[in-house]
Order: C-alpha cells, then structure tokens, then sequence
C-alpha cells in the first residue's frame, strides 16, 4: 500500500475482476483446448487458424502492457516522438507479412525459428541464435510478468508479488492447457477488449481535458515534450522501430504463428495487425500528455497511464484500464509462454539432451515445460529490478542483431554461416557497448548496422550456395 | 519545432478512429470465416 493508492481501487474490486477475468481465461482456455491432439495441435494450434484468429493474435501479441504501460511513460519522458516511435514499433509487423508467406512456403513441417536457422547456417549460428532468442524471451516474460505486478499495485495497492503471482499462474494454467489454440483463441476476445479500453479512455481524455488545455499545459510546463526536433527522442524513434522489426523477425512468437496459420493466411493477418496495431501507441500514449493540465504527481514514469485513467475517470477508470492491461498482459504473456517453451521443447530439449524422443514424447512432456518455465519467470520476478522501458531496451541490441541473418538468410542464397553467427555476435557485443556507453536508444541502431555490415560482406567475399529444399524436410532433418 | 495543437489534435483523431474500427473489422472477419468452417 502507498501513496498511488489514494487514486486507486479498492483491494476488494481488484480482487473481485483478477478473479472474474483469471477465471474466464481459464475456463475458455481449457474449453479450446479440449481438442488438441498431438505436438501440432498443441504447438502450432493444427496449423489451420483463419485471418481473423491470425489477425486478432498478431495485434493482441504485440499491444503488450509495455504498449499500454510503457507508451504513456515514454510519451511522459519523450513526448510526441515517444508515442511516435512507440508505433513504428508496427513497421515489424508489416515486414514480416512477406516473410511469414515465405516461411510457410519455404517450410511446410516447421516447428519453430530454432528449426530455421539450425537447417540455413547450421549448429554453430543456431546457437548463438537461440541463447539470444531465449535470453530476449526470459527477459520479456519476466518485464510482462513485473508489469503485471506493478499494475495491480498501482491501481488496487494489492502488493507487486501477489499480484503477479496471480497473474503469471493465470497465464501459465491456460497455457499449459489449451497450448497455442487456448493462446490464439483467448488473444481474439483480448484484442477486443484492449481496443474498445484504449478507445474509451482515449475518448474520454479528449472530453475531459481537450486538446486546447493538454497542449498549453504541456507547453507551459513541459514544452519539450511537444519539441519535434529532440534530438534524442528521435534516435528513439529509429532504435524502436529496428527494435520491432529484430523482435518480430527472430522470435518464435511470430514464427509459431507463421507456421500456424492457414495457407495464405499469414501474409493477410500481419499485413493488417500491422496497420492497425500503428495507431495504438499514439492512443495509448496521448493520455501521458494531459499530466501537466491534470496538475498530476507521478511518483514512477512507469505508472503514468493508469494513474492519469484514475484521476480522469476515478473509479470506473480505474476497472476500465485494469481490464484493459490484464488482457494486453495476458495476451503477450500466454504467447511468451507458449513459443519460448517450444524453443526449449524441441530446441534444446530434443535439439540437445535427447534427440530420438518422439512426438508423443514431447507433446506430453510440452505442458511441463511451460510450467517450469513460468515458475521460472516467477522467480526472476520477485524483485522489481527496474523500469519496464529500461528492462526492455537492455534487450534491444541482441534482437536488432538477428534481422539481416534472418532476413538474408530467407532471401539471400549467398548468405553464409560464418557471417550470420560472426554478425549476431558482434552485433549483439557492439550494440550493448552502446547502450552501456551512448544510452539506451542507440543500441538497435549500432547492433543492426554492424550486423548488416557483416552479414553483406561476408556474403559478397565468400558466397554460400544453400539449397533451399533442406528447409522443406525441417521434421525429419531435426537432430 | 512544436507542434501546434491543430497537429496534435489531428494526429490523435485520427489515431483513435484507426482504433475503433479495427474491433469492427476483427468481427466482421471472425463472422466471415465461421461461416465458411474456417476460423480453425
């Protein structure tokens, strides 16, 4: 209990709607899962989801707490270039459409992004890939596992552990019983959601306050906030957008799906949850703005958008902007959960301790592995180590380091081995230089250029001549 | 440079009209293929 406490809910209604919403989730993840049968069903959801599950997943995945939490904190701290590069966060979204129809096409029986770079560079750059692939998965499970904690915290001032307790073990339960068809099927009615919330408070911040009032309250008491040249806002800008597209190119979240949907599908589904997932941001971030005219103490950036949803909306506001965050925590949450866990699962599991285990095998052994890597969470979560936007960020120059492997390696016969591994390593090692030495919003941009940089020219000075029918036996050719 | 509050507004309207219409599409494309048996 603190002081954000006096512009919250009661602990009694936090608890009455963690308990209404943990049980719903549940309930309809185990309903949708009451069909899933084998390592398909319960990995890649049969392979056959339609344009408006594939749709509605992509967007829910991407509005995570740290769009709807983290927006609103770098609208506060950067202003219109926050929100701004917040959205370009889509440009992801839209480039993976071309890639999600040639990762369909190019591997039919793929299970996972592991599979990919395994079969294209081989083991050395598969591992490297994964250790980055699986650090970026633990520590945004682990930043959307605190946001839940600091969620509930903020708005009913239950305590940060118990709150994202309840919320890890929610996501964790229907995960683990329903695997990706209770994800995709629960992230449908979670998109609505998070939609019809964001529109409602965004609506009702420009009732309430007017554009009149936020824009000469911020330009009274924060003008750079409305500065369209700050400078470091707008090497944010950049740092997010190759942040998006490094996150959505190498992740097995995006990569799951790619082999999940429907032929024909994925182009269609990325392509329009990249459009409108853009605007989102902008709406979600907006409502930070009206902080100087609201005269608002905000004791920590990270709670500025349920603490502005409190103070203009008291307590309907309050239950509005939890729902809308238990569902964009859970949307991201359950999908964390379920990709990373087949990266261990057939990846680490299979790919190194036992390479004959069997489908049956692992299908069994899939719902296991989601709870202990949610217990694992768990742990990592107990102390509230930092910022949501600073525990992200850190992780930015190890994805930014996978785009030009990813992308050469899908369009590029000349793309060889030594570079995508020497590119990702030397990326990765480069960028966190610059984050530790420069700041946090020019890691993408180091990592990604220096990446780039290897990766042509190794492909210039020694050609590879890779056969693009291996990635098309990607089951039968696993370790 | 600031942005003048007819920007701001404009750029906010029209973000939060984006927002409201994607629910509307998202159902009309979940009735579409639950009618032709392919949602899953």
């Amino acid at each position: 209990m603190n002081s954000i406490h006096s512009a919250a809910l009661d602990p009694d209604i936090g608890w009455l709607i963690l308990a209404i919403f943990s049980v719903m989730w549940i309930v309809l993840g185990a309903y949708l899962g009451r069909r899933v049968e084998g390592l398909e069903g319960y990995m890649l959801a049969g392979r056959k989801v339609g344009l408006a599950l594939g749709t509605a997943t992509a967007m829910a995945t991407w509005v995570t707490s740290n769009t709807t939490m983290a927006a609103p904190q770098l609208a506060l701290q950067m202003g219109v270039w926050g929100m701004l590069g917040y959205s370009l966060g889509s440009v992801g979204l839209l480039l993976f459409a071309p890639l999600a129809r040639l990762i369909h096409g190019l591997m039919p029986s793929g299970f996972t992004s592991g599979d990919f770079v395994r079969l294209r560079y081989g083991k050395a750059a598969w591992r490297v890939f994964l250790a980055i692939s699986l650090f970026y998965g633990f520590g945004w499970l682990v930043s959307m596992g605190m946001a839940g904690g600091v969620l509930v915290n903020a708005l009913t001032g239950i305590d940060y552990r118990i709150g994202m307790t309840v919320i890890l073990a929610v996501c964790v339960l229907y995960t683990m019983l329903g695997g990706l068809r209770a994800v995709i099927g629960t992230d449908f009615i979670q998109t609505l959601i998070i939609l019809f919330g964001v529109v409602i408070l965004a609506w009702l911040a420009i009732v309430d306050v007017g554009f009149e009032r936020m824009h000469a309250a911020v330009l009274q008491k924060r003008p750079e906030l409305l500065n369209l040249l700050m400078p470091a806002a707008i090497m944010f800008l950049f740092n997010n957008l190759l942040f998006g597209v490094g996150e959505i190119f190498h992740s097995n979240v995006w990569w799951s799906r790619a082999f999940a949907f429907r032929k024909g599908v994925g182009f269609k589904a990325y392509l329009i949850a990249g459009i409108f997932w853009m605007p989102i941001p902008i709406v979600a971030g907006f409502v930070a703005l009206t902080v100087p005219a609201l005269n608002l103490n905000v004791p920590a950036a990270d709670m500025v958008g349920p603490l502005v949803a409190a103070k203009l909306l008291g307590t309907s506001g309050a239950i509005l902007v939890f729902i809308l965050v238990f569902a964009a925590l859970a949307s991201s949450l359950d999908s964390l959960l379920a990709a990373t866990s087949d990266l261990i699962l057939t990846d680490i599991y299979k790919g190194h301790i036992k390479p004959h285990a069997t489908e049956e095998e692992l299908a069994r052994k899939a719902r296991w592995v989601v709870l202990g890597l949610g217990a694992l969470a768990w742990i990592l979560c107990l102390p509230r180590i930092t910022t949501l936007a600073e525990l992200l960020y850190f992780t930015v120059a190890f994805v930014a380091s996978t785009i030009w492997p990813i992308a050469a390696g899908l369009y590029l016969r000349r793309a060889n081995a030594t570079g995508a591994t020497l590119a990702m390593v030397a990326g990765t090692g480069i960028g966190l230089a610059g984050y530790f030495l420069i700041g946090f919003y020019v890691a993408a941009l180091i990592s990604a250029a220096v990446s780039m940089f290897i990766v042509l020219i190794s492909s210039w000075l020694r050609p590879a001549n890779f056969d693009w029918a291996i990635l098309a036996n990607s089951r039968e050719a696993h370790p | 440079m600031i942005i003048s509050v007819t920007a701001l507004s404009w750029l906010v309207s029209i973000a939060t009209a984006m927002t409201a219409l994607a629910p509307i599409v998202l159902i009309i494309f979940w009735i579409r293929d639950w009618l032709k048996g392919r949602l899953w």
